[in-house]
C-alpha cells in the first residue's frame, strides 16, 4: 500500500495508542465500561479498556474515528480500534428503557458479517478450486479402483471392501484425503482469514465498522469452520456418488465384519462427516492463530501445513509413541471408530475433546495476538 | 511491554495450564486423593477373598478396554516397529490396546482396533471365529479336545482339601522367604477402585523392585498387573483394563456370521495332536539342555544357566531366514542388533558380552554359556563364577 512509508515506528504507533484514549473515551457509554474498576482482568476485554481514560463525558460516540492531528494515515491503533470495536449507536441510560434492542441488533450485526464473509469465502474462486479438487480426488480413486481391480483377487482389506461396497469408499476416500489434502485446503482459508485482510490492507475497514475485533475473530473462525465443514461434505458428496455409481450398493461390512444395512452405513456416513469435519475445524483453529501473527497470508498457510507434515513425520517415529496423542493429526484418522461394531464412542469422544481442547488453546493464542494487535498496513 | 498485553496472553497461558491439568491431573488425583473407599484388609484375607469370589460363580460378565505398556529398555531392534500388529514380538515395545467383551466362560470377544482395521476373536459356545479385516477372511476353528479330557479348571494344588483361607495362608508362608507380601487399598484402576497387592522382593540383587496386582473392590477380577522396575518411576511392564464395566455385554458381540465377500477359512485344532506332537519335539530338546541347565541362586536372584553357542544361534537365525517366515522380522539383524547393544566384560570366570534391559540381564559367555536373570549385572557375573 501506499501508505506503508508513512507508517510511523511500532514506537510511535503505541504511542499514538496511548493518547487515544484522551479522544476516544467519552464514547464508551456501553453498559459493561460503565464498572468504576478498569484494572481487572475481566475489564481487559476490547472496548472495556477504553474506559480507562475516564468514560464520564456524555455523548458523541459516533466522532471516534476523527482522531488528533498527530495521528499518521493508514495506523490503526489497539486502543482505536477497541473503542471502535464496542461502538454502537449511543443509548440512553439504562434507566430510559428499551435495553433489549441492543444485544438482538448486535446479534444480527454479527450474523450480517458471518453472512458476508461466507459469501466472500464461496464466491472466491481459488477457495471453489480447491472444493472441486477435493471432489475430483475420490472419483479418480474410484476410477481407478474400478480398472484395476478384480474383486475376485487377492485384494488387500480396504481395497476390497471399497470394491465390494459403494459406500466403502467415502471411508477410503476420508482415510488418505484427512492426511494432507484436506488439511492444506482448511489451512488456506484459515490462515487467508486474518492476514490477508492485513497484507491486502482491508483489515483496518473491516474494524473500522462496528464489528470488534474479538467479534471479527469469532466470524472469521466460524467462516472457517463452515468452510471445514463444507469441504468434508463435498469429500463424502462426491465418493459416495462415485461409489453408488461403480460399485454394488447393498449392506455395509463393518471392519469388525459385522454387516449392516445401507440406511445404518449412510447414517455412520453422516457420523464420520461430523467427525472430520470438527478434525478440520481444529486445524482450522490453529491456522486462525497463525494467521494473527503475520501479514503476509503465505506464510501463515505455511506454517500450518508445516506443522500439519511435521506432525505426520513425528507420529512416524516409533521412539516418539508417547507424544503422537498429544499431536492433532493423531486424532485425523479416529474416524474409523464409526466403522465398528459397536460404534467406539470412547474413541471419538477422546477425539473431539482434543479438538475442543486445540481450539479453545489456539483460539485463545488468536484473541491474544489479534485483539493487541495494531494494524499497520 | 503493556501491562494489558501481558493481561491478554494471560487467556492463552490460562487456557494451556487448564488442559495441561485436565490431562496431567487424572493419574495425579488418583494417586493422591487416596481416600481408602475400601476396607483394609490382609493379603492373606485379601486372596482368600478373591479365591472364593472366582470359585462361587466365575468370572463376572463384563467388557473394557484392555491396554498393555512396555518400555523394557530393550536395544533398539530393527523392524520391531514395523513387524505388525499381531506379531508377538511387537508387544515388547510400546503400547498396545485390545477391547474385551466377556460373557460367559464360553463367551468371549477380543477385538484389535488398528487404524482403518480390526482383528476380532469371537469365541461363542463350541465355535471360534477368527477375523482379519486387512486380509477380509474370517477363519473359522474347531477346537477338539481329546477325548475324555474334560475342558480344563485351572485347579488350584491341593484344593479339596484346604479352605481358601488355609491355601493363601500356606502360600504366603512359603513366598515369606524372599517376599515381602502387603496390600494397598487406596488404588484405583480404570475408575474403579481395587486393591493393590504389592510383591517385593527382598533380595537385593534383583532388578524387580515391585509387583503390584490391582484386584477389584468389588468382584475381585484382576484388574492390573505392573512390574516395577528399579530405578523407575515408570511401570517397566503392565497390562490391565483402563475402562471397565461389569455388565453383560450384548449378545451381537458373541454372533459372528462371516460377511458376503469374505474369505472363509475352516480349520481345526486338535488339541491332543497338537500338544502331543509338540510335547514330542520339545522333549527331546528339553532334555539335552535341561541336563546341562541349572540354577544359580534362588529366589528372585535365580539365574539360569544354559550352554549355548553363537554360532549355532546364527545358523539356526539364518536357516530361519533362509526359508523366509512371511512377515517375520529378519532374526539375523535382530540378533546382529542386540549383539552390537552388547558390552564387554571380564572377570576370573573368563569374559562374554552383557546385554542389559530394565528387567533382565543376559550373559553370554565366550567359553559357550548363556546366563539370564531378573538380577543386576553384578549379580550375573557373580553367577557366572560359579561352575
Amino acid at each position: 500500500m501506499s501508505t506503508a512509508e508513512d507508517t510511523p515506528p511500532t514506537g510511535t504507533a503505541t504511542a499514538t495508542a496511548q493518547t487515544t484514549p484522551e479522544t476516544t473515551a467519552p464514547e464508551t457509554t456501553a453498559p459493561e465500561t460503565t464498572a468504576p474498576e478498569t484494572t481487572a482482568p475481566e475489564t481487559t476485554k476490547p472496548g472495556m479498556t477504553a474506559s480507562r481514560g475516564g468514560g464520564t463525558a456524555p455523548g458523541g460516540g459516533a466522532t471516534v474515528v476523527a482522531a488528533g492531528p498527530r495521528r499518521a494515515p493508514g495506523l490503526v491503533s489497539v486502543a482505536e480500534t477497541r473503542s471502535t470495536a464496542e461502538r454502537r449507536p449511543v443509548e440512553p441510560a439504562p434507566a430510559a428503557g428499551r435495553p433489549p434492542a441492543a444485544p438482538q441488533r448486535r446479534a444480527g450485526a454479527f450474523w450480517r458479517l458471518l453472512g458476508s464473509e461466507l459469501a466472500l469465502t464461496f464466491r472466491r474462486p481459488r477457495n471453489l478450486l480447491m472444493l472441486a479438487v477435493l471432489a475430483v480426488v475420490p472419483v479418480v480413486v474410484g476410477i481407478g479402483l474400478r480398472l484395476v481391480g478384480a474383486p475376485d483377487d487377492d485384494l488387500s482389506g480396504m481395497i476390497a471392501a471399497v470394491a465390494g461396497n459403494s459406500l466403502m469408499l467415502t471411508f477410503a476416500a476420508f482415510s488418505f484425503l484427512v492426511l494432507l489434502l484436506m488439511p492444506v485446503t482448511v489451512s488456506v482459508v484459515a490462515g487467508d482469514a486474518l492476514a490477508g485482510e492485513a497484507g491486502g490492507g482491508t483489515l483496518r475497514y473491516l474494524l473500522a465498522a462496528p464489528a470488534g475485533r474479538t467479534r471479527l475473530l469469532a466470524v472469521k473462525y466460524l467462516n472457517a469452520a463452515v468452510y471445514a465443514y463444507a469441504a468434508t461434505a463435498v469429500v463424502a458428496l462426491s465418493a459416495l456418488v462415485t461409489g453408488l455409481v461403480l460399485f454394488p450398493a447393498g449392506p455395509v461390512t463393518l471392519l469388525s465384519g459385522t454387516t449392516i444395512t445401507m440406511a445404518e452405513g449412510l447414517l455412520r456416513i453422516a457420523l464420520a462427516v461430523g467427525y472430520v469435519g470438527a478434525a478440520m475445524s481444529a486445524l482450522a483453529a490453529v491456522a486462525l492463530a497463525m494467521s494473527a501473527f503475520t501479514e503476509v497470508s503465505i506464510g501463515a498457510i505455511a506454517a500450518t501445513v508445516v506443522l500439519v507434515v511435521l506432525c505426520q513425520v513425528l507420529r512416524a517415529v516409533p521412539a516418539l509413541d508417547a507424544v503422537a496423542p498429544y499431536l492433532l493429526p493423531t486424532w485425523f484418522m479416529k474416524f474409523d471408530a464409526v466403522l465398528r461394531s459397536p460404534v467406539d464412542w470412547a474413541a471419538l469422544g477422546e477425539g473431539l475433546r482434543a479438538f475442543g481442547a486445540y481450539v479453545v488453546l489456539f483460539g485463545s493464542i488468536a484473541w491474544a495476538r489479534f485483539s493487541g494487535k495494531d494494524i499497520t498496513s | 511491554m503493556r501491562r494489558g498485553t501481558l493481561v491478554r496472553w494471560g487467556l492463552p497461558v490460562a487456557v494451556a495450564s487448564v488442559i495441561g491439568a485436565a490431562i496431567g491431573a487424572g493419574p495425579v488425583i488418583a494417586a493422591v486423593s487416596g481416600d481408602p473407599v475400601l476396607p483394609e484388609r490382609s493379603a492373606a484375607q485379601l486372596l482368600a477373598d478373591a479365591t472364593a469370589a472366582t470359585q462361587k460363580g466365575g468370572i463376572a460378565p463384563m467388557s473394557g478396554t484392555v491396554q498393555q505398556t512396555a518400555s523394557l529398555g530393550l536395544p533398539a531392534l530393527p523392524q520391531l516397529s514395523q513387524a505388525g500388529g499381531s506379531s508377538p514380538l511387537s508387544l515388547l515395545s510400546g503400547s498396545h490396546e485390545v477391547k474385551v467383551w466377556y460373557g460367559a466362560a464360553d463367551k468371549l470377544r477380543v477385538a484389535m482396533p488398528t487404524q482403518m482395521n480390526e482383528t476380532n476373536l469371537i469365541v461363542n459356545g463350541g465355535q471360534v471365529w477368527y477375523w482379519e479385516s486387512d486380509t477380509n477372511t474370517a477363519t473359522r476353528m474347531t477346537v477338539k479336545t481329546p477325548a475324555g479330557h474334560k475342558r480344563p479348571v485351572p485347579p488350584l494344588p491341593e484344593q479339596a482339601a484346604l479352605t481358601p483361607q488355609q491355601l493363601t495362608e500356606q502360600l504366603l508362608a512359603r513366598a515369606d522367604e524372599h517376599t515381602a507380601v502387603r496390600v494397598v487399598n487406596t488404588a484405583e484402576v480404570a475408575g474403579r477402585p481395587a486393591y493393590q497387592l504389592v510383591i517385593t522382593p527382598k533380595d537385593e540383587g534383583s532388578l524387580v523392585r515391585e509387583v503390584r496386582i490391582a484386584l477389584d473392590g468389588e468382584t475381585y477380577v484382576p484388574l492390573q498387573v505392573q512390574v516395577y522396575a528399579k530405578g523407575s518411576a515408570e511401570p517397566a511392564f503392565q497390562v490391565g483394563f483402563t475402562q471397565v464395566t461389569f455388565t453383560p455385554p450384548a449378545e451381537e458381540n458373541f454372533t459372528f456370521t462371516p460377511p458376503a465377500g469374505a474369505k472363509v477359512e475352516e480349520r481345526t485344532i486338535d488339541l491332543a495332536d497338537l500338544v502331543g506332537r509338540r510335547v514330542e519335539e520339545r522333549t527331546e530338546r528339553a532334555k539335552d539342555v535341561a541336563e546341562q541347565a541349572k540354577v544359580v541362586g534362588e529366589g528372585w536372584s535365580a539365574v539360569a544357566v544354559v550352554p549355548f553357542s553363537l554360532d549355532d544361534l546364527s545358523a539356526e537365525a539364518r536357516g530361519k531366514d533362509a526359508s523366509g517366515a512371511r512377515g517375520d522380522a529378519d532374526p539375523q539383524a535382530m540378533l546382529d542388533a542386540v549383539l552390537k547393544s552388547a558390552t564387554p566384560v571380564s572377570g576370573d570366570w573368563g569374559s562374554g558380552k552383557l546385554i542389559r534391559t530394565k528387567l533382565v540381564t543376559v550373559l553370554l559367555t565366550d567359553d559357550g554359556r548363556i546366563l539370564a536373570g531378573a538380577v543386576t549385572p553384578d549379580e550375573i557375573v557373580k553367577a557366572a563364577g560359579v561352575k
